[in-house]
């Protein structure tokens, strides 16, 4: 019952929403090529079905490796920098390289480097990596000192403390890190494709290059849908792994 | 909160309908300022132009006229047809798709008779043709979505070739990686690789019985309509430039090398020198410049409606306007 609560209002608004496009762009009359009506999305959906679900499974496909590879990859580096104070000051300024660099003025240097596919990858992974960076380390940063005092008391070494207390208490802030990194790592994936080719990213380039702003719409209408049901896998982690002990996961 | 949100849905909706709603039929006069949209950057493809600006041909019409650049993927069909600009260049394809989409765009004059699409293999592969190629191994990089990619795939089909985006304007894969194969225009990447020091070779789409005006000068129907002696005069400004590119193109090269400083001189004069054949053939010195005909118009439309790019097409002589008689179409 508490399920039809929580999917039944979004779920109404996005038809309602739709609707009222649908008859705005129709009484304004603005051509299909600029503003495609929701129905004719729709229709693409149908009319081009299969295409865009193979498009849509290879976005898939690389954006889930990337952002795989970003969280581990950002957890371990996290978990170094936390290591001393000295490290952090070091070189997490140098992470933040990672959420300016503009990836669609590197992605063809990515091709160069590395295969088609594989640069797709690397792209979705370099525009997710950060903030798994900097949410892992603000959470092993901000571990209740009482309890480290407790750690320290009864002898815990370093290693104990890290893997017992640190990161425990550090996965909220993860969870968090992933919520934002999953959407992120769908956009660097979609980018690298205007590039490398394959996926959503292609059918878009495609079918604006065909003048098919239906189909267009239709792509990034699916990237949309990949990049929330990750949320919703994300969130639905989170409520597995909190929802005994932290405020968040509890109503 | 909720009415807000309701109230941010209507409003977003009211702007999308106004925004679409832009007032088309308030185009300046003649005398007024014109923008002519370039779909990419200041290169030999649109010399002509440039000249037309330095001999001060579009002066002499009576025209004011502000030459934009493009770059990649500059959406200079639509940009025509929603009215953000009255004057751009397109392809012939681009334009009938256009046409079959609802956008009503015509065009006035044609830089290229042949179109200089074209794919650029290295010569020690010892390939003899586009069959040739399609039906060997390596690595082919074109833009899947444009309709001469359809036509080679129906036509010959890419067999075993891995087919991979084409790289804007860049070489640096071709240079390194002897199988790589790219869609080019032939006044552009082949000349770079030689440059270079590689060893291109090009075959031309044309050839392979594909062969759209290029470069082609569009406005919209009812700007057309309303504002048909502009129109005319933008013609022959552009034909007195191509006239004057041609018998010599230093002055306008030196103006586009300023504007795009990415440009390389030999390069420039070196693309000025491959286009000449491209532009002026016996069609053009018996009609003058940029002229075409309905015949390959209505060619171009066929090809599109068996390769299923359009659903249907209109009469050929609604895709371009003849306005050198001195009455206009």
């Amino acid at each position: 019952m508490r399920a039809w609560g929580r999917i039944l209002p979004p779920a109404i608004a996005f038809v309602v929403g739709a609707l009222m496009l649908e008859m705005a762009v129709r009484w304004s009359g603005v051509p299909s090529y600029l503003l495609p009506r929701p129905s004719a999305v729709c229709q693409t959906l149908v009319d081009d079905g299969s295409e865009l679900l193979a498009a849509l499974w290879t976005t898939a496909r690389e954006a889930l490796i990337g952002f795989a590879l970003s969280a581990i990859a950002g957890v371990l580096i996290a978990l170094l920098l936390s290591s001393a104070r000295w490290v952090q000051r070091a070189f997490y300024p140098y992470a933040v390289f990672f959420q300016t660099v503009p990836i669609i003025a590197i992605a063809p240097l990515l091709v160069i480097w590395f295969r088609f596919d594989l640069a797709v990858i690397v792209c979705a992974f370099i525009v997710s990596l950060f903030p798994m960076i900097a949410n892992t380390l603000s959470g092993l940063l901000s571990t209740d000192p009482a309890l480290r005092d407790l750690f320290r008391l009864y002898g815990a070494g370093r290693l104990s403390t890290m893997w017992k207390l640190r990161l425990p208490s550090a996965v909220p802030n993860i969870l968090t890190g992933l919520r934002i990194s999953g959407g992120l790592a769908v956009i660097g994936a979609i980018v690298g494709e205007f590039i490398a080719g394959g996926g959503l990213g292609s059918v878009v380039d495609e079918a604006r290059t065909q003048q098919r702003t239906d189909k267009v719409f239709a792509a990034v209408l699916l990237a949309s849908v990949l990049g929330l049901a990750l949320f919703g896998l994300i969130n639905l982690m989170s409520w597995l792994t909190l929802r005994r002990w932290h405020a968040s996961e509890q109503d | 909160m909720r009415i807000c949100s309701w109230l941010g849905i209507v409003g977003l909706i009211g702007l999308l309908a106004a925004a679409g709603c832009k007032d088309r039929g308030s185009t300046p006069s003649a005398g007024a300022k014109i923008t002519f949209q370039l779909n990419w950057k200041p290169e030999a493809e649109f010399g002509g132009f440039y000249a037309a600006a330095q001999v001060g041909a579009f002066r002499r019409h009576g025209l004011d006229v502000e030459i934009a650049p493009g770059g990649s993927g500059t959406p200079t069909v639509q940009m025509v047809g929603s009215g953000t600009v009255d004057f751009a260049l397109v392809s012939a394809d681009e334009l009938i798709v256009a046409r079959a989409r609802g956008n009503p765009v015509v065009a006035l004059f044609a830089v290229y008779q042949t179109c200089p699409q074209g794919i650029m293999v290295h010569a020690s592969r010892g390939l003899k043709s586009l069959p040739r190629l399609l039906q060997s191994d390596g690595t082919l990089a074109i833009q899947r979505g444009l309709p001469y990619a359809e036509f080679l795939e129906k036509k010959y089909g890419f067999g075993r070739l891995k087919i991979v985006p084409a790289p804007n304007g860049d070489i640096s894969l071709f240079l390194h990686n002897p199988g790589f194969a790219q869609q080019c225009f032939i006044t552009s990447e082949p000349i770079q690789a030689k440059r270079a020091g590689s060893d291109p070779r090009t075959f031309l789409i044309a050839d392979a019985g594909y062969n759209p005006y290029t470069t082609v000068l569009v406005t919209r129907d009812d700007y057309l309509q309303a504002h048909a002696q502009t129109a005319r005069a933008m013609v022959l400004a552009c034909r007195e430039g191509w006239r004057a590119y041609l018998d010599d193109p230093r002055a306008a090269d030196a103006l586009m090398q300023k504007l795009n400083p990415t440009l390389d001189g030999e390069v420039l004069s070196a693309s000025a020198e491959a286009q000449r054949s491209l532009i002026e053939t016996t069609q053009t010195n018996q009609h003058g410049l940029g002229a075409m005909t309905a015949d390959r118009w209505k060619t171009l439309a066929d090809q599109l409606m068996e390769l299923k790019v359009i659903d249907s097409a209109v009469p050929a002589e609604r895709y371009f306007a003849d306005l050198d008689s001195p009455a206009g179409k």
